[in-house]
């Protein structure tokens, strides 16, 4: 093994080959890699979810984009009151909180300190599942809501919007006959599209955490003398907080 | 192979470059400013009505939470500038698509 040595090769020519021009392990590397690859990915969804919004037009058969705050307005245990945005930036709280623990967590293992480690990948396996909670209540919400794949009862009406701007923020809430109507198709599609995949991702990061969290409790990062492992792990839990950002902006707060 | 056979010599495989703590002080330092932002749009969003001077500050401090996500998060603010560049270069493109496209989807509207 080749690892840590305060090598020679280090002091070559980046590119003259006969050592890494990047300065970082193959596999990390790869990572980011392969990370680029998945945010060309998510920007194809986002430009279909920009070019269809900017393209949806007042019809016999749809109504224009409706405002993603006043549909997602509700709250666990706050049932009928108008709460837009809040349990969404609850959501984006838990995500960057898990996160901060996920780099704690890289931070302890450049000391080398099991211990830490494992506590704070623990911190971090609990935040991912916490936020796949969060998911699926609003998934749940949504569709009983009804919203579907092929369809949108979320075309909010003239009266609609009248309704909405007569109630402010914590104040109870129903939709009344006549607020909705059939609304542009793609809007609910690409919501379940998009936040599926990223629920996907977490979910697969949640499973890479835990097992690295277990490789970590039985030592395995310790006999090998580097927890590089727990870097290409955060690399990749840390794009799941980033393409977060970018939903939680496009589609909840534009 | 004789490639590995020097001790010291270059392992593509194994090879792990020696890395340091740079302490926590940071990371906390990022996670509030993450978390300040996220109020901040919050309130914004109440604030000010639906309008496209809104929509600049959310895209504008989304870049921001960007920022400071792949640059303290991801460590890519000290990890070589050839690296950096080779990730973030192809990522402006996607920036260019989407205003492009953006543009083109207003056109359609407008003949629809």
């Amino acid at each position: 093994m080749a690892n840590h040595q305060t090598a020679t090769f280090e002091k070559l020519p980046v590119w003259a080959g006969g050592r890494s021009p990047f300065n970082v392990s193959y596999g990390k590397l790869m990572m980011w890699i392969f990370l680029l690859s998945d945010a060309f990915t998510f920007s194809t969804l986002l430009v279909q979810y920009g070019a269809q919004r900017f393209s949806n037009v007042e019809s016999a058969v749809t109504t224009k984009w409706p405002d993603p705050a006043s549909i997602f307005n509700h709250f666990p245990f706050m049932h009928g009151f108008h709460l837009p945005l809040l349990f969404v930036s609850v959501m984006t709280f838990i995500l960057i909180a898990s996160s901060v623990t996920m780099v704690l967590a890289v931070e302890a293992g450049h000391r080398n300190s099991k211990k830490e480690v494992q506590k704070y990948m623990l911190y971090t396996i609990v935040g991912g599942a916490a936020f796949l909670g969060c998911q699926a209540w609003e998934w749940a919400t949504f569709i009983h809501e009804g919203a579907r794949l092929n369809s949108n009862m979320f075309g909010i009406t003239d009266q609609g919007y009248k309704h909405l701007s007569e109630v402010t923020f914590g104040d109870h809430f129903e939709w009344e006959k006549g607020d909705r109507t059939f609304g542009p198709v793609p809007f609910a599609a690409l919501f379940f599209i998009v936040t599926g995949f990223h629920g996907f991702h977490v979910f697969s990061g949640v499973i890479i955490n835990v097992v690295v969290y277990i490789m970590t409790v039985r030592g395995v990062f310790e006999r090998r003398g580097h927890y590089e492992m727990i870097e290409k792990a955060g690399l990749y839990w840390h794009f799941v907080d980033l393409v977060w950002v970018f939903v939680f902006t496009f589609f909840y707060l534009i | 192979m004789e490639f590995y056979s020097k001790p010291g010599d270059y392992d593509p495989i194994n090879y792990v470059p020696h890395t340091e703590s740079h302490g926590t002080s940071e990371l906390w330092k990022t996670f509030w400013i993450l978390l300040g932002i996220t109020i901040f749009d919050f309130v914004i969003y109440f604030v000010l009505g639906p309008s496209g001077v809104r929509n600049f500050i959310f895209i504008f401090f989304g870049i921001v939470k960007a920022y400071f996500i792949v640059g303290a998060f991801m460590h890519l603010k000290y990890e070589r500038i050839n690296l950096a560049l080779i990730i973030l270069v192809p990522t402006i493109f996607i920036v260019g698509l989407i205003a492009g496209l953006l543009h083109e989807g207003n056109a359609i509207s407008q003949i629809k």
